[in-house]
Parts: C-alpha cells; structure tokens; sequence
C-alpha cells in the first residue's frame, strides 16, 4: 500500500473554504446512530419512551380539575396557569375557586360562560366527591382506571407518577453520573496513593447496608423528592466509578496522553479531552440501566412507604395500594403495567445503545 | 516423493467477494529457501495462510487456482485431510513470540501436544523428543526449561521454542511468517541463522514472509515480490537485487534508508544537556520484602546540539525511551536537565509549561499517538492554544494548514479523524502536530519502525527536510542502524540503561570501539552472530 500524500502547491495558494471550520458528525457517531437504528425494537422503544415523557411533562394539561380555559362575561380565564379566586366569578369565597363543584358551573353558566375541560378532569390529587359506589371504584367511562381507596383517579396518578418517577431517575442517574466519572477518573488518571484510598473508600462505601441507612435516615428527616434524591445520591453514585477508573488506568499510559503532556496540557484538559471520551463509551452504555435502577430503588421505597410522603403521586405508593386492596385488582394490575412498560422500553434502549457502541458490529 | 514440495497456482483469495490476492503462482522445491516480499496489505501473509487453509473461511474463498502440497491438492480438502497437513507435513512459525504460545502451559506440554496428536508417542518418547527438539533449535539448558512458561522465557527463545514446534514433525515444507521482526537484531541474526542451519539439516523447504530486504538476501534463493494482491516478479535472489524488472521491486530496493545526514557545523550550540541523568523504577516494595530497584538509565550524560542528529541506538530494553521520556520530564529521574541555560530538572509543571514548546515528541506507532475521538485539526492546533492564547480561531486554523502543508499532506485533511488515515499519514500529522510551535528538538522514538520501507524513506526524506529548514536538534531513538546512519550526527550506544560507545556516527559506524556495537553492527547490517554476544 502506497502512501497517497498531496504534493503541497508551490506558490502556498489553499482554497478558501479549508481555511473554515466544518462541522460534520463524526464518521464514528455516524456508524454508531447507523447501528442504533438497526435495532429496530431499541429505536421505536426510544420514540415511544421519549413521547410518553414528552407529553407527561404537560400533565397538567392533560389531567387536571380546573379548565384549561374558560369565558366568563365575555372574558377569558386559564384556571390552569392562573390561580382566579371565587369572587372572580360572583361567588363568596377568596380562595381559589372549585371548578368541579355545582356551585361554580352555575356561575360560570349564568355568566354567560364555558369551560374546556381537559381530557381526564381530575389530578392526581383530586378526591372525586360525587363518585357513586364504594371506594376503589372499579374502572368506568368516569374513572378510566378506577379510583383508589381515597377516590382519586388512578389514571390521573400514573401520569403525574410517571412524569415524577423518570425525572427522578434522570436527575439521580445523571448526578450519580457526574459523581462517579469524576472519582473514577481521579482514581484512574492519577493512580498510585489516590486510587489505593480512593478504591478503599468506594468499597467501604459499597459495603454499608443501603436499605437500612435510607430507612432510618428518612424517618429522621421530613422526606421531599430533593432530599431524597440527594439521600440516594450518597449511595448510588458508586456504579460507573469502577468501569471510568479502568478505562483512565488503560488510557493514561498511551502515547497520545504523553503527546498532550509534552505539549504543556493541563492535567484536567488531558482528562477531559483526550481520555474521557474513550471511558464515555463504557459509561454511556451503562446509563439506560443505571436510569432503570434509579427509578425502581424510588418505587421500592415508596412501596415500603419510607420514600415520598402521602400527597406525591408515586407509583410505589399505587403498588402498595394494590397489595392492601387485593379486591380491586385495577389497582395493582394498573401500577404493574405501568411500571413493567416503563423498565422495559427502557432496557430495550439500553440493548441499543449497547449495540450502538459495539466495535465488532458494523451497520448494515 | 517428488521434489516439488509446494506447487501453487493461480491462487485467487477473496473476502466477502473482494478479491485481496490475484492469480498467484509459484512453487518451491525441496532444500530452497522462497522469500515473499511485501508491504503490509500486499496479500503476503494471506496466501501463506492459504497453504495451510488457515483463512477464516467463513468469509474467505478461492475464486480459483490450486495448491500442491506434495502434489496434493488441499484448496478444498476435507478438515480432516488438513488436520493431517498442518503441522505434519506443512509447519508454521508466526510474527508474535509474545502471543503465538499458550502463556496458560509450560514449554513440554505445549511441543508434547503435537507428538501425541500426529505421532501417537507416549508421555516418556514425547519427553525425549522434546529435549530433542530444544537442543537442537538452540535452546540452553533444555532440560531445565521444559517446565518453563512462556512468560518466563525471553522473546528470541520464545521463538525458538515456536520454531521447535513446527519442527516436531520434521515437516517437508516450513513457513515462517516475519519471524524476526519483533525480535532485536542480534537476536534476529541468530534466529535466520538457526533456520538456515535447520533447513539444511532436515532438508526443508523454507518459505519465508518478510518485509525486510537485508533479509531476503541473506536468506533465500528465490524471491517473490508482491503488491496490491498481485505477484508481481520472481527470480533467483541475486539477479532481483542487481537487475530488477519491475518497478515496483525497483521502487522497494530504492526505498532502503540511504543518503547522509543533513550537513551541519559540528560546534553548534547545545540546546540542550543532559549531565549525570539516572531513572530508577522500584521493582518491589513492602513491609517485609527487601527493596529492588531497576536502574533503567543509569548516569547518563549526553548533549543535543542545534541543526544536528543524536541518534540513540539500543535492543529493547536498553533505557532509550525511558532516557527521552527522563528528558521531557515525563517520567521522574535524578541529575541535571539543561534546555539552553535553564535547569528544567526541578521546576515545577507550572513553570516548565511555558518551555514545553521548545521541546516535542513523535511517538512510534502511529496509531497509538493520536488522539482517536478528536479531529486532525483539533489534534494539531491543540499546542497552539496552549502556547499561543492570543491566536483567533481562524489563525490557528491557518497555522495548521500550513503546517499540514509543510509535512506534505492535504489540508483537507484537517476536518477527518485519524483512523481515515494509513500509518505513514498518521505519521506526517504527528510530526506536524509537533512542528507547529516551531520546537527546537524534536525527539524521535523510533518514528519509523512501524512503517513499511518505501513510507519509512519518505518520513526520513520529510525529517531531513525539516531538520534543514529550521535548524531543528532531533534525538532519534531507534534499534535499526540503517535508519539511524541516513540521520544522527552523533550517535549513542545504549546497553542495559548505561552509554556504551559515544561519538561522532561516521567514526563510530566506520570503526566501533566496544564489542557489543560491534556485534550489533555485525547483526544489522551482516545479519551475522558474533561469538561474544552468542549469550541467548
């Protein structure tokens, strides 16, 4: 094989356009998005997943007790974005009016108005006051899902549930990500005395019994989704430090990271630059499953009812409901697909993205 | 049985329906020695593994043509039929000591297989064979080391053993595919000596893949050179080398290093000194365990000067790279290191970041030395933004076009990413890389061993070039003499961390003083073993 080099031109004269900048997708990001898409099953998972969590973060658009909009003496109001107290519309109380209740559709009606009512009219919180037979209401044209034991809608609760539960993943799977590369890559890059205590500790770290701690810590304080994320972040941010600590220890002995050192690069540059992207691999195909355990560590424990307090819309809490009322199987069964749907579309993802990242295959 | 050992013709090979090697004939008769001659994707070592039907013939083929092993056909022949070949009649001996042994069993067991397998001999016979074999591949103290595992032999004793291997069936036909390029030059003129010795003993026939011509005219009697897929001349070896046909073989012999170094006032200042240097890694440390220590460099004082060549030659092992890695401060090492006046030997990282563009590396191999996931560009104006914050993005833009220029590559080039390139490109974007911040020594650690002979002239050509238009001191690092006589000045020998010969090259290349760069030039450029280093 024969070099193929360009003779440079003689009178130093270069085209214009390769004094610009270009950005293209890498050839390599290209082969990979390729693979990713062969996998027919991973990539649909990703667009049903990523709509379902699209239209969650507009819940209250979609289940809600108060209008989206309404006329109201030839005025219009937006009960969902804007707080109207009674008064507004001639009633006698100064708190925010109850849309559902008679009295206020007979105001808003003698006022010559309207209401547009969202798809399903109730919140997760809302207890249906005008529901008939006892509760958990088995499923009906009014409660599509049925109610729980406190007459709430249950498919009104695993909407907001599932927009609470995978935000929740996401921002621990992502903090625990950070945490976690960035030990790694200390560990790794730097080896020697900060890798031997900085391994001893993640394993002291790793060995502590982490049900126990959460349990008793949340019985200590007064639990909010914040606080917990950062109570499970203490315990969680363990799982990548072992596959980013191996790729810095491999790669900061190549001779490009000894080119950047000769070139007066700052440590951090070399880390971030030139090494990490050869450990985002490992991490990125890590993440689809970190995301999934993130979200079933919450849901168990709002099952065992040490996770968020009563008022949050979980579907640990929609579980465990099930459990106490084995006469009202929509319950458990509603939680169970829920959730089952949720993990594996998210698993299905992750075969991608592992598929995506894997040297040996290529697209075809 | 004839004397036609192997007989091949008009061999095609394909992957995936892409034919790779076109219509290859040739034959080699019993007591010759065949060399194939190749750059790397010539098709060389596929039509080796041919003979053997070794291709992963999942998505190889043989569109067409036939292969006579002692007249008979195998292209095609049942695996059982093979199983009886390989190793029997047809032995192999392979590139990589390193990964061509079992590193899991000890040398007995792995030659004893091959005896139970195709001789049925029993656990007493197969012993006796074996120490056989040992002693006559060379091996010292044979008995001692049948229980030895690879890892604790040394690289040309590993492919000594190999070698044993192959021979255990006294095949009629042995292939030996680059069997010395992983090994130094002493150990590699012992080795081809061993083979010529061994082929006459066991009358053999000897196909030998290589890429490296002295070689090839110290070994075979007939040559076939290979391109792109294609055989494209044979011939007796003599007549090849004083009157080649094709231009391809002509371009292959013009492309050994040759030419002198670039001229250059032999007082010309010191850019840089250094006096007394000494690397020491601890080998074990503990509570308990006593102290041991490798003393890589030994107190080593050496000077670059300016516009000139310090060439540093050594086997492996011999501390030259760690030497370089001391002088760039990128390994901890004792005595003082002088850039112009200034002591760099203690200063801390802070302080020496501003004088490290005075001083760059280009690595050995190319794929290693290259950032995988950052642009050609980015590679190459990383420097820049170091050293020169106030350049705009444009300038620097400009920097690197020039600079890729300069090395003779297409500025296209600076918006793809490395693994579009071959080893020689990767290798010019290295050296452009470093010729960016206008250094004043560029070290070279053996920038050209891993690049195929006709690239290897062309990087010399580049670096003699720049060498003169910028004045530049380069210390170049390299085991191939051939290489280092066409660049240095002034040459260092290097044996187990400590300088064994210094001086001007031509001095020391015309009449060396130490027995060792005497033996080592005998290997390099004879490929000759001398008696005193016959130590393996």
């Amino acid at each position: 094989m024969t070099d193929t080099t360009v003779t440079p031109p003689t009178d130093g004269y270069v085209r214009d356009d390769t004094l610009l900048p270009r950005w293209q997708m890498s050839p390599l990001t290209k082969r990979r998005w390729a693979n990713f898409k062969a996998n027919k099953r991973g990539y649909w998972s990703l667009w049903t997943i990523g709509t379902l969590v699209f239209l969650s973060l507009f819940a209250e658009f979609i289940a809600n007790d108060k209008p989206l909009m309404l006329k109201y003496e030839n005025e219009w109001y937006f009960p969902v974005l804007i707080a109207y107290p009674e008064t507004e519309f001639g009633g006698v109380f100064e708190t925010e009016a109850v849309y559902s209740s008679s009295a206020v559709k007979e105001m808003i009606r003698d006022g010559d108005g309207w209401m547009i009512w969202p798809l399903i009219p109730f919140s997760f919180d809302t207890i249906d006051l005008e529901t008939e037979g006892a509760v958990p209401e088995a499923p009906s044209s009014r409660h599509w899902l049925g109610t729980d034991d406190v007459a709430r809608d249950v498919t009104a609760r695993i909407i907001y549930g599932f927009r609470l539960s995978v935000l929740f993943g996401i921002s621990l799977t992502f903090f625990s990500a950070i945490i976690g590369i960035t030990v790694g890559a200390t560990q790794g890059y730097f080896g020697g005395l900060i890798d031997l205590f900085g391994q001893r500790l993640v394993e002291i770290w790793a060995g502590l019994p982490v049900l126990f701690l959460i349990i008793i810590l949340t019985s200590l304080i007064e639990p909010n989704p914040v606080a917990l994320l950062l109570l499970l972040l203490l315990f969680n941010w363990m799982a990548l430090v072992a596959v980013v600590r191996a790729e810095f220890l491999r790669t900061r002995n190549f001779d490009y990271v000894n080119a950047a050192k000769a070139l007066g690069e700052k440590d951090f540059t070399i880390m971030t630059r030139y090494v990490l992207p050869n450990a985002m691999v490992a991490t990125l195909t890590y993440l689809p499953f970190l995301l999934n355990g993130s979200i079933t560590t919450l849901t168990s424990l709002d099952f065992l009812g040490f996770g968020l307090p009563a008022g949050y819309p979980s579907l640990g809490e929609l579980l465990a409901q099930g459990k106490a009322n084995i006469q009202a199987p929509w319950l458990g069964l509603a939680g169970f697909f829920t959730l089952s749907i949720m993990l594996t579309l998210l698993v299905f993802v992750g075969e991608a993205v592992r598929d995506a990242f894997d040297p040996r295959r290529s697209a075809t | 049985m004839s004397d036609r050992i192997l007989d091949m013709n008009d061999l095609s090979v394909a992957f995936r329906g892409n034919e790779v090697v076109h219509n290859v004939s040739f034959h080699i008769d019993r007591g010759e020695t065949v060399s194939l001659v190749g750059e790397s994707g010539s098709g060389k070592s596929v039509t080796a593994l041919s003979v053997m039907q070794l291709l992963p013939y999942q998505y190889a083929s043989h569109p067409g043509g036939s292969i006579l092993v002692d007249g008979q056909e195998v292209v095609g022949a049942p695996e059982e039929y093979m199983l009886k070949i390989r190793g029997a009649q047809v032995g192999m001996v392979f590139q990589e000591p390193m990964t061509s042994l079992n590193p899991l069993h000890h040398i007995e067991k792995q030659i004893g297989e091959i005896l139970y397998v195709h001789q049925g001999l029993g656990i007493r016979e197969a012993r006796e064979r074996t120490l056989e074999l040992l002693e006559l591949v060379g091996l010292q103290r044979a008995e001692e080391r049948l229980r030895a595992y690879p890892h604790e032999l040394s690289g040309g004793q590993r492919q000594r053993v190999m070698i044993a291997m192959a021979l255990a069936n006294e095949p009629d036909l042995l292939i030996a595919d680059e069997p010395t390029t992983a090994l130094d030059v002493t150990i590699q003129a012992q080795i081809l000596n061993l083979l010529n010795d061994l082929k006459q003993r066991l009358d053999m026939a000897l196909l030998l893949i290589t890429h490296d011509l002295s070689v090839v005219r110290k070994m075979s009697d007939r040559v076939c050179v290979m391109t792109d897929g294609n055989l494209v001349e044979q011939g007796v070896t003599a007549q090849i080398f004083s009157n080649p046909q094709h231009d391809y073989t002509k371009h292959l012999l013009a492309a050994e290093p040759s030419g002198d170094p670039v001229s250059a006032a032999p007082d010309a200042q010191v850019v840089m000194a250094a006096n007394g240097v000494s690397v020491v890694f601890d080998l074990a440390k503990g509570l308990f365990a006593s102290k041991r220590v490798l003393r890589a460099v030994d107190n080593v004082t050496i000077a670059i000067r300016q516009g000139q060549t310090l060439g540093i030659v050594g086997e492996s092992g011999s501390g030259k790279t760690t030497l370089a890695m001391a002088l760039l401060r990128l390994t901890a090492s004792e005595g003082d290191i002088r850039l112009h006046d200034t002591s760099i030997q203690g200063l801390k990282s802070e302080a020496l970041r501003p004088l490290r563009n005075k001083i760059q590396i280009v690595f050995q191999d190319p794929y290693g030395s290259l950032p995988p996931r950052l642009s050609v560009n980015q590679i190459i104006e990383a420097g820049l933004k170091i050293h020169e914050p106030e350049m705009t993005a444009l300038q620097r833009r400009k920097a690197v076009v020039d600079a890729l220029l300069e090395v003779g590559m297409d500025p296209d080039a600076q918006d793809r990413y490395p693994h579009e390139f071959s080893g020689g490109q990767r290798q010019r974007i290295a050296i452009a890389r470093a010729i960016i911040l206008r250094p004043e020594i560029i070290v070279l650690d053996e920038p050209t061993s891993a690049l195929d002979v006709s690239i290897q002239a062309q990087i010399i050509d580049l670096l003699r070039d720049l060498q003169h238009r910028y004045q530049l001191a380069y210390l170049f690092i390299s085991h191939d003499l051939k290489v280092v006589r066409a660049l240095a000045h002034q040459l260092v020998v290097m044996k187990d961390g400590n300088i064994v010969e210094q001086g001007p090259s031509e001095q020391i290349f015309s009449s060396p003083k130490s027995w060792y760069t005497k033996a080592l030039m005998t290997a390099a450029f004879d490929l000759e073993t001398t008696d005193q280093n016959d130590i393996d």
